[in-house]
Formats: structure tokens, sequence, C-alpha cells
């Protein structure tokens, strides 16, 4: 080790007290970033992962038209021969299945009381072989057998609000593809639950022939695609987008990420706040850090005299003073790496659970997520502040005068 | 002659709130390569400041220090300071070592800000030590020295790269007679064997009887520049200078 950086690690410890204080201070800056930063992280992902799962595939596949439709007509944008796009689809490589959809309007009724839903039309076993599962709250999930009754799961909200249960009936009303009014009876065999109140209360599912049946088409709105791994969504995308041209129809793919609005809503509230977070840890160790580099200083006076007396460098004496600041930051940030990684091991041991979020009915698991980038990057933050707050007192001890200073008691 | 250091009409004032006072008053003195010199006076006759002046620690309000020839009024700080790191080196009353450093560290600062190498400056600082006698101490930190170490690793400290002048501000203010006695034995003999300048301020009477030339001051006047005593190392190096003129001359 260089004399250089042997002078500034001792002096580091040389006031043990101010430097244990000031360690506790940035390491547990860092340790806080990364309790929230690991948190933030486990709750984007498992949002990210459940939004896919609970429906949104990888990729989707519509019309071009699809996003100019009208609402109460939605078939008349949807994808006539979706049969040959499935197919095509299917044969690319990381695609593990394709599942027809149809999002349709209307109202239900159950004799005594009417409401509002937004209809889910889909193929069970195509769902079932992407693992989109839905969360019942009762009863069990659409049956791919034929019956003689239709199989329809509702929101727990509207089951509520239409005062429904298991095996009751309901009847649902919506416009056909050409513009009439038609009607099918269905059979209530599961409620569930997933997860937006919102969206409870105006959820409904059946399958997909009967769907076709009420609307009166062979077509469907859109085509799920899921994917082995999410982290091959760029890379089918880009391999689909040839395949798909020349259809009659002209097709347009999105991947999960454009029609995730809301897990990109709240994945920029979180980069929000974790920003404003690393701000105030930022401002935090720079203010605090100053005081303490200063006390530094006037502590070292004279020893700053008799250095330049010496005929020390300016230049030396700040470097000095940026490297002990430097030096601390590192020590600090391992210190603060390695606890926040402990605490949060410790936090997904005991498997904490939060209550849930505004809008949302299920809790969230406190889980914190040992993020390789939010370590660099909270390290590299506290370094930078006091590497920052060294440089006041590091110019004013290299502009001491000589005289004075080694005068200084 | 060689000519060394010189003071030229050199006055220092330091302002007070509505006044002011000359700490030195054009003061002349000329010392040369190898002296022993003492500056002596009573408290606030400017002992320090002159020595701060030919240190170039301090700028005089007028006059001028030349230092080996080199006019150091017009100095900026950067060259002020590579002249320091270069020609002068300094002993303090209060030792003034970095707490933090071996006695042997302390001594090698200079040779590091000077960009000396590690092999050399290795060598040197053995050197230093050894002739201060304190090898045995090199791996020691200042705490665990005496008063007398703590100034005898000071002086290794001003000696340890050879500088054109050695300037000594009481240097044996904190220490009792017995080390006292010790550091003018040594800074003489150093003057003696190694041909070193040294200006010292002071007004101990022990160290003024080892002093062949003594220079007192009073109220920031010169009122003396006294000569006493043995041959002092710059006599010894012109007398050993004479004789190598005279054998190149062969003469015998």
């Amino acid at each position: 080790m260089s004399k250089f950086l042997l002078l500034a690690f001792r002096n580091v410890f040389r006031n043990r007290r101010r430097t244990i204080m000031t360690l506790l201070m940035v390491s547990g800056g860092v340790a806080a970033l990364l309790l929230a930063g690991g948190h933030f992280a486990s709750m984007t992902q498992g949002l990210r992962e459940s939004t896919i799962r609970n429906g949104l595939g990888h990729i989707q596949i519509f019309t071009a038209e699809h996003f100019r439709r009208d609402e109460v007509r939605v078939l008349d944008t949807g994808i006539d021969n979706w049969r040959q796009v499935a197919a095509t689809v299917s044969s690319a490589e990381h695609v593990r299945g394709v599942a027809p959809r149809i999002e349709f309007y209307g109202m239900v009724s159950n004799g005594q009381k009417s409401s509002v839903y937004m209809g889910n039309a889909v193929d069970p076993d195509a769902e079932r072989g992407l693992g989109f599962a839905t969360h019942l709250v009762s009863g069990h999930d659409l049956d791919a057998k034929q019956s003689a009754d239709v199989e329809a799961l509702i929101g727990t909200g509207l089951a509520k609000s239409m005062n429904v249960k298991v095996g009751d009936g309901l009847t649902l009303l919506a416009v056909t593809s050409d513009g009439a009014l038609n009607g099918i009876d269905v059979q209530i065999e599961g409620i569930v639950e997933t997860g937006v109140a919102d969206l409870d209360a105006r959820y409904l599912r059946i399958p997909l022939d009967a769907a076709q049946r009420l609307l009166q088409t062979d077509r469907v709105t859109n085509l799920v695609v899921g994917l082995d791994e999410t982290a091959n969504t760029d890379r089918v995308y880009d391999e689909l987008a040839p395949r798909l041209n020349g259809l009659r129809q002209r097709m347009e793919i999105r991947k999960w990420i454009d029609l995730a609005t809301y897990y990109k809503q709240v994945r920029n509230l979180l980069n929000g706040i974790f920003l404003f977070m690393g701000v105030i840890v930022f401002f935090m160790v720079l203010m605090s850090s100053i005081n303490t580099l200063l006390m530094s200083m006037f502590e070292r006076t004279r020893e700053i005299g008799t250095m330049l007396a010496m005929g020390t460098s300016h230049l030396w004496i700040i470097a000095l003073f940026v490297t002990e600041a430097a030096l601390l930051g590192l020590l600090g940030a391992g210190i603060g790496v390695a606890g926040g990684d402990l605490i949060g091991a410790l936090f997904n041991a005991l498997k904490l659970s939060l209550p849930p979020p505004p809008g949302y009915t299920v809790g969230i698991l406190f889980h914190v997520q040992h993020v390789p980038g939010i370590m660099i990057g909270a390290s590299i933050l506290v370094i930078a502040s006091l590497v920052l707050a060294s440089i006041f007192p590091a110019v004013r001890a290299s502009r001491l005068r000589i005289v004075e200073a080694l005068a200084h008691v | 002659m060689n000519n060394l250091v010189s003071a030229e009409n050199v006055s220092r004032r330091f302002p007070l709130d509505h006044s002011e006072v000359y700490a030195l008053d054009k003061a002349n003195l000329r010392v040369s390569a190898g002296e022993f010199l003492a500056i002596s006076g009573p408290s606030g006759s400017g002992k320090s400041t002159l020595l701060n002046l030919m240190g170039c620690i301090d700028k005089p309000t007028s006059g001028r220090i030349v230092l080996d020839g080199q006019d150091t009024t017009n100095l900026n700080a950067t060259g002020t300071a590579a002249l320091r790191r270069k020609k002068i080196g300094f002993v303090f009353q209060t030792f003034n070592l970095i707490p933090v450093f071996t006695a042997g560290e302390n001594v090698e600062y200079p040779l590091l800000v000077n960009g000396v190498s590690e092999s050399e400056r290795r060598e040197k600082v053995a050197a230093a030590l050894e002739s201060v006698g304190l090898s045995a101490r090199a791996k020691h930190r200042p705490d665990l020295l005496s008063g007398g170490e703590r100034q005898r690793v000071a002086v290794a400290r001003a000696i340890v790269h050879r500088p054109a002048l050695v300037l000594a501000d009481e240097p044996t203010a904190n220490l009792d007679t017995q080390n006292a006695t010790q550091l003018i034995d040594l800074m003489r003999e150093l003057n003696r064997s190694l041909g070193l300048t040294f200006i010292f301020s002071t007004h101990d009477q022990r160290l003024l009887e080892h002093t062949p030339r003594i220079v007192r001051l009073c109220d920031g006047h010169i009122v003396s520049d006294s000569h006493v005593g043995a041959p002092t190392g710059f006599e010894r190096l012109m007398e050993g200078e004479f004789h190598e003129q005279v054998s190149a001359a062969g003469v015998s």
C-alpha cells in the first residue's frame, strides 16, 4: 500500500468514535436503500409475473384495426382466421402456447337484478396449458367439456352486487356482430378474485364457443401468446413480426409491457419513491459528513500547517482529504451492503406480510431481493456524497496560512 | 563567501484593529552555508517572524529574502512550496510529527513529497534515524516516544533530504535540560559532520553557549550579530574547499 493511501487510511481511524458514527450513518443509508430497493424490485417482479400469469401473457396479437374499434361491436375488428394465425405463432421457438380470447361487454341479469359486466371468453384448455390461473374464492374453474349448461365464472364484487352464488343461473345479454341483441343462460361455476376491486365488480368469464354463440361470430378479439421465459419476449416479438406479414388481415403484435398499464404505473411510482429515497440519503450523508470532515480538518490544522511547511503541494492535501472521505464511503458502503443483505435475508426468512395496497384485495409478502445493481448504485451514491462533502474541507485545508496553522492550538 | 540566505531590509508588519505593529523592521542578515546560527531575544522580539520569513512560510511586507541565490519575494505559492520542499528542513518547538505515522514514516515524509523512490527512501530514512540515534525506534509511533526522542525524530525529518537550510523554532523549549543538551549536541554534530546550515531561534542559554554566531533581536530590530567560539561547520567546509583549491593548484 502506498504511503499516501496508508496515511489516508490511518487518518480515517484517527478518531474512532466519530468514524464509527459516520460509518453507521453511511451504512445505515446504504442498508435502507438496499432494503427498500430490494423490496420494490421484488414487488415489481412479482407484479410483472402475476400480470403475465393472470392472463396478459407475454405477447398478444390483434388486428391492426382493433385499437380503433367500437366498444360495443368489439368483434367487427376481430381476427377471423385465428386458427391459422395461432398455428403460425405456435411454431415459433420459445412459444409455449397460444390462447384465443374474446373481450365483450353487456348486461347480466338474474331476473331480479341487472348489472353491467366485462366479459372475457377463453378456451379453458389453452388457458390452463399456459398456466394462466384464476384465483377462485369458491366453486371450480371452467371445464372444456361440452355440457348442457354454459359455465361461467364471476368476480366477487359482481356476485355480491347480484346476490348470487355458485350454482345459480344468470342471463347474459350482448350485442351480436351484426348489431342485434342476443342472450344466453349461464350457470355460475366459480367466483373469482382478480385482486383488483374495480375489476371484481364487473368480471365475467365464459368459454370461447359460448361467447361466439352469444355474439354470433367465429372471430376472436385477440390471441394471447405464452413463452417459456419473460426474458425471451423481445426475441419472439422480433421473430413473429415477419411471420404475420402477408395475412389477409393486417396484424399488430403487442408485448406485455405495452399492455400492462397498471404494472408500468406501479413500477414508475416505486422508481420515483426509490429515487427520492436516494436523494434523501445522498443529502443526509452530504450534510452530516461536511460537519464531520470540517471538524477533522480543524483538529489537524497544525499538522496540515506542518505538511504545507515541508513543501507538500495543495493538490496533495486536497487529494488526502478526498481519499479519506472516499475510504470512509467505501467502508460504510461495504458494511451497509453486508448489513442490508443480512437484514433482507432475515426479513425474507420471517415471511412478513404487508397490508394490501389501495385498490387491491390481497396483501403483499415483504420480500427483499438482492439486486447487484442497487448494491453498486447505493455504494457509488454514498461514496460520491462523501467525496463531494470532503471538497470544501479539503480546499479549506489546502489554503491554510502556514504561519497561522502552525500557531493553531 | 558562500552566501546561502540573506534578509535585505526586511520588514513584517501585522495589522491590528486600529493600528499596526512591526514584528520586524528593516532587518538585514546574511547567513553563509554551513553556519550554526542562533537568533536570540526576548518574547515578541521578532525571532519567529524572521525565521518564518527565511523559511518562506511567510512573506515580508517590504524588503526581500534571497535563498540560495533565488529571490523568494515574488515566488507564488507553488514556487515557495517547491523551494521549501527541496531546500529547507523545519524543526518545530512542539515537534509537529504526524501522529498516525511511525517515527520512520515521519522521517520518510519529506522524501515522499519530493518524489524519491522507495528504495532510496528506505536507505535515507535508515541513515537519518541512525544519525540521530533512533534506529531502534523506527517502528514506534510518536505517542510512544519521549519528548527528546520526538524532537530527534523531527531533526531526522528535517535533514533527511539534505536541505540547504535547517530552521528550528525554539527546538529545546519543550525539553528538559538533559534532552535539550543532547539535542543541541546532536544539531551541532550534524552541522559539523554534514555541513548543514542551522538557524534556530531560542532564548535558551544552554543552546546559546554552544552557538558560534548569535544574532540578537529586540522589538523587531537586529541589535547585535556576534561570532564567538570554535570554527563552525561552515568554516570547516570553507577550510576543506580551500585545501581542495590548494591541492588542485598543485601546492603542497
